[in-house]
């Protein structure tokens, strides 16, 4: 029972942007995806999620190749996909942005334990609301949609970091109901404190691949895999 | 003798109406201005004509399989451009839409015939007389209380069904949609086959009451375009008044021999005036 990423290169424009990843993501467990800007980690998870189409290997999701399904269907299948840049519905309030996912009350009620302070802000737009508050819908709604992996990009861009700190408990929070989390994330170190298993990539090859915590014990293996 | 030129002018003013509703509809939830809005309607005016005239099938039947077949026309071309113009610009999927109007006019021409035909008539009479002695037919009364059923009716699907919602989110942000599973295509694909339908029943009850030969009916989409303007492409309640503005003053023209001429301008005027209108900051901040 696992999302596996067998041999994956993915291709945009004139090559490829990611090369031969090797990966596995874990059900209760938080796998921290780091590396410089325009590494690749995003195009990763597009290609997880099925943004962009693989131009090598396959991915599985609990032993069913996924690679040439639909991004609907791979939805389906229990893979949510939390993009970069805040992706609410501007146009719908908070409780409409829940109620997408959220198929029963219990749904919606878990959603909001994560976040009580969203409670209070149900009814407004959620247009209206903060980027931290607005990155709470993010990440609630796509809670609320039962998820077996949740792919995380970026949760910090644009984000004050002390709203980000806020957000990180709960990352680890839901990955420990049972839910695999891929978390590419800017800000390492707090990544790397709630991930069991760590990559490094650097030009869309894999420069380290293993447990997050030898990272964090040690600075130099880090610099190391970012310079690749 | 005023209030009578204001009083016809209402009912192709409903339809501007209408058809500018159906268009703001189309551009917020399927990002495409559909030039083909109207030509679906009259190809199934066409094929209810067809029915009743032909097959001796009654008028309601007859009416109803217009009305199903502009529902699949429309289906089906949303369904191409949802399958294969997925991702493309506004102003690519608009275009195949020009083409599709284009197509089904010629199609027309060779189903139909070159002679033009009179619709099957719906309704007919007068509803009422009002003070003034203007006396309003039973057609104005019904295509106004449509456009504005449609329009009300609209925003309360949209505001208050699950459905509604979805189709705001996709509205919104189309990719993020599917990536929550929502199932994209088939609710652009509904959103076409829907507004076909209603462009079928506008042309059912307007057909009759004036000149109804294949370009006449499908360039409808011109002045609901600048009813449609009105509303900037997305206040349905603005393009509803535009609509019914556009054809109140051409009603009003047409009782002035003088002005009779420009009638038929007023709907240029009106998106002439909502570009200048929308344009002056740019303008400024071009001087600037």
């Amino acid at each position: 029972m696992t999302l596996k990423l067998n041999d994956v290169t993915v291709s945009r424009g004139v090559g490829p942007v990611i090369s031969n990843v090797t990966l596995e993501v874990t059900p209760g467990e938080v796998t921290t995806v780091v590396g410089p800007n325009g590494a690749g980690k995003t195009s990763l998870l597009e290609s997880l999620s099925g943004v962009i189409g693989i131009s090598g290997g396959s991915i599985e999701l609990d032993g069913v190749d996924i690679s040439k399904m639909s991004r609907r269907r791979r939805s389906h299948a229990g893979l949510a996909h939390v993009q970069q840049g805040r992706m609410i519905f501007p146009s719908l309030t908070v409780k409409e942005n829940l109620q997408l996912t959220a198929s029963t009350k219990a749904d919606m009620d878990g959603a909001l334990a994560l976040f009580p302070e969203l409670e209070k802000r149900l009814d407004s737009a959620t247009v209206l609301l903060s980027g931290g508050e607005q990155q709470m819908v993010v990440l609630a709604r796509a809670f609320a949609a039962k998820p077996k992996y949740l792919l995380l990009d970026e949760m910090s861009l644009g984000l004050a970091p002390v709203v980000f700190l806020r957000l990180i408990p709960i990352i680890e929070q839901i990955a420990k109901t049972g839910v695999g989390v891929l978390l590419v994330e800017q800000f390492a170190h707090l990544a790397l404190k709630i991930a069991s298993d760590s990559l490094v990539i650097t030009s869309g090859h894999v420069s380290y691949h293993g447990p997050a915590d030898a990272l964090l014990k040690d600075p130099d293996l880090l610099k190391k895999a970012y310079l690749g | 003798m005023w209030l009578n030129n204001v009083v016809a002018g209402l009912t192709p003013g409903a339809t501007y109406a209408i058809v500018g509703v159906l268009l703001t509809l189309m551009s917020q939830l399927t990002r495409v201005v559909n030039f083909a809005q109207v030509a679906v309607g009259m190809f199934g005016g066409y094929i209810s004509l067809t029915l009743v005239t032909k097959m001796h099938l009654p008028i309601f039947v007859g009416v109803i399989g217009g009305i199903l077949v502009a529902a699949l026309l429309s289906a089906l071309l949303g369904w191409i451009i949802a399958t294969w113009l997925a991702e493309a610009s506004t102003s690519a999927r608009s275009a195949v839409t020009v083409a599709a109007l284009l197509f089904l006019i010629s199609l027309a021409f060779i189903l139909f015939g070159y002679r033009n035909q009179p619709f099957p008539t719906l309704v007919a009479g007068p509803m009422f007389t009002l003070p003034g002695g203007a006396v309003v037919s039973k057609v104005t009364v019904l295509v106004i209380g449509l456009a504005i059923v449609i329009t009300v009716g609209s925003w309360a699907f949209l505001k208050f069904t699950a459905f509604g919602v979805k189709l705001r989110a996709v509205s919104d942000r189309q990719m993020a949609a599917e990536l929550l599973g929502i199932n994209v295509k088939m609710l652009n694909v509904s959103v076409w086959s829907i507004t076909g339908a209603i462009a079928g029943l506008t042309v059912a009850l307007v057909g009759p009451t004036a000149s109804n030969d294949y370009v006449t009916v499908s360039t409808l989409v011109i002045p609901g375009a600048a009813a449609a303007l009105v509303g900037a492409f997305k206040r349905m309640d603005l393009a509803l008044v535009g609509g019914l503005a556009i054809g109140a003053i051409q009603g009003l023209f047409s009782g002035f021999p003088n002005l009779l001429i420009v009638r038929d301008w007023v709907p240029i005027i009106f998106i002439i005036l909502f570009l200048l209108w929308n344009q002056r900051k740019e303008v400024w901040d071009v001087a600037r």
